[in-house]
């Protein structure tokens, strides 16, 4: 009878054998490992491609603050200068394909050489009077390109450099030749024959200008035009000889200028004056005052392309730039504008640009200067030769130069000069353009004319940005914040849980939309019913308020059928209301307080408006950055942990009060942070600005103008730009400003919001 | 019989607070179940019982806190020296003022620890900086608190310990000087030693004010209190003198909860 002792069972363990659990641990670690990877591999190529963006921005902005270099790629003398080496260069000229270069002698010898090797391809003669001598030389804006010499006979030759291009055997050559557009025989300038001792040439919309001083201190202004006849092809030639009142007494001229438009003759004095002769009407000009130029003798005087202003080079090596201002009374003065870092030695002579406001000048110790007028830059001063610098000629793209000192050398030079437009100054100061009163931030940075004065100023720019940002922000703050206080701590759950993804999902609507709206719909509608915008602004508010007083008075029976929580829905009602009845009365609104018109009213009182301006676009902008406010300023407040209300109210507080004393104080954080993230938002917002806002870049906050934004500029303007031009890379850097703001912005909101958190980081 | 039938052992004492067949709902279930009680003046009176039997739920009746919760639903009276705080005449802030209350949780405010005191003196509208001044200390010696941060008042409060931080709470608590305090596991989140320290302050406080403590530990219950109430599943079932409930207890369930047969 033997009781079998039940033996103690080894408790059969269920975990997995030692062996699936050896495998399990090594499967475990390599998920851990490749998820670690994984991340670390995501995480640096987001780091990457964000580095690769900015490097992207800051390749292409670069090549815009390089400056310009030159480098002389080779100097020899061409076979034509050999011939005669004492008969001087007068004229150098470089055509647009950079191969031919043209040079005008004293004796009249023209010779087109190729620039490469100085073989000469074409020998021509300027007209010359068999008896006189020559005496002066003057040339007319470059993009006229004529040439005129002057003789001791007072005759004067006028010929023009021509290029004609052809492609025999599917290869391009370039046939240069001389044309005499006012005929091949000398003309007489001065009927006296008194010689011709300063010239100046232009080629205006009323003919050909040509203005002389002669030996006897004469001012002559002669007028030429010709016609060809449509039968015989016989080139009809009309002139008309002015004679200018003199200069002062004691004064001679040393050069002269005439400008584009046929209105003004500038003379340059031994007296380091400039004078001014106004020349539309040519037979009653009239001498104006004098200006002086100080640092020295005016060595040079040269009109830049476009002649709206003046260069002027003195003995000491002073450059500097001078606008035909209009006064008030509609009169030009010579007004000195700008100046630029001097050369060593007194200038020779300067070179202007083609389709841009640059110039080159040289001086008699061999320096050469490479200036632009807009942005106030000097490029590049340079020492090229020990010898006087005589005459440089730059081609019509800018990236090859002649030039010639006196040793009679020719030098060849390659140029990069692609970006002169573009300073600090020129970008965010105030800039005196051509044919402006005074300096002014302006963006205008194409136009249908070559000879046009690009205005590059980022301040419109930055300042219209910040407008528009600033008036969302006006409108969207105040009830984003109101809204998310009020959703997250008086309202009831259930209404909540409605409330809120309904205005998140208003985040999710295209903002084309938006700004189709904006534009199409609310900015007339605005127009058409300013005194509704402005009483709903205005009542809307005391509506609300009227209505929950009106509420909190109501007989208790009345309230409560309302459910605690669901006031806020009664509101809906009068709200609607009032918008119809303030729509509805706006016309009579305007015939009664605005003779019909409030729009009308505003601009004879003086205030300007747009149809697109500010407050459509602080509205829309407004709705469009008002999910991201409300909805991080919710959660913000929604997260004030409940035991820091429930101790506010143990003590006695109302809820009023601990939402001012407890709550807001501690969503603080939050709440900046999404007003911060709100403005960031408004600030890089670009379809609504686009659309709605007019994109006129206009200075100031008046809220009833447009503005044009950093974002829409580079949206309407980049699609239309030249890649690699200067107007491209300065999108490019509009978009680094813009990039930099938002940035400046959220890094700010980050910083104190990180310390706001800090201090009330135990919750 | 009812259970509250019993609860009559302090017929002397001057009653601060009367529960009146006081029934409380959360939605369609019933949290308290015809509660009657009286607490007596200038007394710790402490209420005991497992999880879940409603004694938290009773203190924060004193209060009114329980407004807060939605779906929450009171049947019967409280009356504070004699008058109905249900009433619907009665200004909530204003009990709130004289029922203090000090969660389980220091909940001191993202604030310096004198604007924490403060706060309630400014909530009544005192604007002098020399009254509020007198008051601050004179809470923060109330709460043996003044000795430790009298060097640091307009620190951020945060910067305090757990304990420091509970007794800046009871500190902001009287600096309002209310009638009741009401202590809802004020030293469960403590370590032993804070917990000593706001024991020592109980037995202070009851000198001034009526306290009464929900709390979990019992030894705690019988080392502050002169009497304990035992709930449970709603119900007040014994409600006597600390020293009779803990030694001689009327009633079998609480004789099985004290010596640890359930809880």
């Amino acid at each position: 009878m033997s009781e079998s002792i039940p033996l103690v069972k080894e408790p059969v363990s269920l975990m997995p054998t030692l062996e699936q659990r050896n495998r399990l641990r090594r499967l475990r670690k390599f998920k851990d490992g490749l998820s670690r990877y994984g991340v670390m591999t995501a995480g640096m190529a987001v780091v990457f491609s964000l580095g690769l963006i900015f490097f992207y921005l800051f390749s292409e902005i670069a090549p815009l603050f390089r400056g310009a270099s030159v480098e002389i790629v080779k100097t020899y003398t061409p076979e034509a200068l050999h011939q005669a080496p004492e008969d001087k260069t007068e004229f150098l000229t470089l055509e647009r394909y950079e191969e031919i270069g043209g040079n005008f002698k004293r004796s009249g010898a023209v010779s087109f050489f190729t620039v490469d090797d100085g073989k000469t391809l074409l020998s021509a003669q300027m007209p010359k009077p068999e008896t006189a001598e020559f005496s002066v030389m003057a040339t007319s804006t470059a993009d006229h390109g004529l040439v005129a010499y002057g003789y001791s006979n007072g005759q004067v030759a006028v010929a023009k450099t021509e290029y004609e291009l052809s492609y025999p055997n599917d290869k391009r050559q370039i046939t240069p030749s001389l044309a005499f557009p006012l005929g091949d025989q000398p003309i007489q300038l001065d009927a006296q024959g008194s010689a011709l001792k300063v010239l100046a040439i232009q080629q205006t919309s009323s003919g050909t200008l040509i203005g002389a001083l002669t030996a006897d201190n004469r001012l002559l202004l002669g007028v030429f035009s010709s016609s060809s006849n449509l039968i015989t092809g016989a080139v009809m030639l009309e002139q008309e000889v002015f004679t200018l009142p003199p200069l002062p007494q004691g004064v001679t001229a040393t050069h002269m200028q005439i400008d584009e438009g046929a209105q003004h003759l500038v003379v340059a004095t031994d007296k380091s004056q400039i004078i001014l002769y106004k020349i539309v009407n040519p037979s009653a000009a009239e001498r104006k005052d004098a200006v002086v130029v100080p640092n020295g003798k005016i060595t040079a005087m040269q009109f830049l392309v476009g002649t709206g202003s003046l260069v002027v080079g003195t003995s000491e090596g002073h450059v500097s730039q001078w606008f035909l201002v209009r006064d008030p009374h509609n009169e030009y003065h010579v007004t000195h504008v700008r100046d630029f870092e001097s050369l060593n030695g007194a200038i020779t002579g300067f070179a202007p640009e083609f389709a841009r406001r640059g110039f080159w000048a040289g001086d008699d110790k061999g320096n050469i200067g490479i200036y632009f007028g807009t942005s106030q830059r000097t490029l590049l001063v340079e020492s090229v030769s020990d010898k006087s610098i005589n005459k440089i000629a730059i081609s019509p793209i800018n990236n090859r130069a002649l030039l010639i000192d006196d040793s009679k050398n020719l030098s060849l030079l390659d140029v990069w000069n692609k970006h002169p437009e573009v300073s600090f100054s020129s970008l965010w100061q105030k800039v005196w353009y051509e044919g402006r009163d005074a300096p002014e931030y302006i963006w205008q940075a194409s136009s249908g004319s070559d000879n046009f004065e690009a205005k590059m100023s980022f301040v419109p720019l930055s300042l219209g940005t910040l407008k528009a940002a600033f008036f969302a922000i006006l409108f969207a703050v105040p009830l984003g914040v109101m809204g998310a206080i009020y959703t997250a701590y008086f309202m009831t759950p259930k209404l909540r849980g409605i409330v809120k993804p309904t205005i998140e999902i208003m985040a999710a609507l295209p903002t084309v939309i938006l700004g189709f709206l904006a534009g199409l719909w609310l900015a007339p509608f605005m127009e058409n019913h300013l005194p509704a915008i402005f009483s709903i602004l205005i009542l809307l508010p005391v509506i609300m308020l009227v209505t929950g007083f009106a509420w909190s008075k109501c007989p208790e029976n009345i309230r409560n059928k309302m459910p605690e929580g669901w006031e806020a829905v009664i509101v809906i009602l009068p709200i609607i209301a009032t918008v119809w009845a303030c729509v509805a009365l706006s016309p009579l609104a305007e015939v009664w307080f605005f003779d019909g018109s409030m729009r009308q009213w505003f601009t004879d009182n003086g205030v300007n408006y747009d149809q697109r301006n500010a407050l459509v676009v602080g509205i829309i902008m407004g709705f469009a950055v008002i999910p991201s406010i409300f909805s991080i300023a919710e959660d913000a407040v929604f997260s004030v942990p409940r035991h820091l209300t429930q101790g506010s109210l143990a003590l006695g507080a109302t809820p009023w009060q601990t939402m001012v004393g407890v709550v807001l104080p501690t969503a603080s954080p939050g709440i900046f942070s999404a007003v911060m993230m709100g403005f960031g938002r408004a600030v890089g917002e670009t379809m609504i600005v686009l659309m709605a806002t007019g994109n006129s870049p206009v200075v100031n906050f008046n809220i009833f103008e447009g503005m044009r934004t950093l974002s829409a500029n580079i949206a309407v303007e980049l699609p239309e730009t030249a890649v690699g031009s200067t107007h491209f890379r300065v999108l490019f850097l509009a978009a680094l400003v813009l990039l930099a703001l938002t940035f400046v912005v959220n890094t700010l909101a980050e910083v104190i919001r990180q310390r706001l958190r800090q201090r009330y980081s135990n919750l | 019989m009812s259970p509250t039938a019993l609860v009559e052992p302090f017929k002397s004492e001057p009653i601060k607070l009367e529960v009146k067949n006081l029934d409380l709902f959360y939605g369609p279930k019933r949290a308290l179940n015809a509660v009657n009680m009286k607490i007596p003046e200038k007394k710790v009176t402490a209420f005991i019982g497992p999880s879940g039997c409603g004694k938290s739920t009773l203190l924060r009746c004193f209060n009114r806190m329980n407004d807060l919760v939605d779906a929450c639903r009171i049947e019967g009276q409280i009356l504070l020296e004699g008058s109905n705080i249900y009433d619907k005449s009665v200004d909530v802030a204003e009990l709130r003022r004289q029922v203090g209350m000090v969660f389980q949780k220091p909940n001191p405010f993202p604030k310096s620890i004198y604007e924490n005191v403060a706060y309630g003196l400014r909530l009544q509208g005192v604007k002098s900086k020399r009254v509020l001044d007198e008051v601050v200390e004179k809470s923060l010696r109330g709460a043996a608190l003044w000795d430790e941060v009298k060097d640091r008042l307009h620190d951020n409060a945060f910067g305090l310990s757990g304990g420091q931080q509970q007794r800046l709470v009871i500190a902001r608590a009287i600096a309002i000087e209310p009638e009741v305090i009401l202590l809802d596991e004020p030293a469960s989140a403590l370590d032993p030693i804070s917990t000593l320290k706001i024991e020592e302050l109980i037995n202070e406080l009851k000198h001034q004010y009526t306290i009464v403590i929900v709390t979990h530990n019992m030894q705690q219950a019988a080392r502050v209190s002169d009497y304990t109430a035992f709930m449970y599943m709603g119900d007040l079932i014994e409600h006597d003198l600390t020293d009779t409930l803990f030694t001689n207890p009327s009633k079998k369930q609480t004789e099985d909860y004290i010596t640890g047969r359930y809880g």
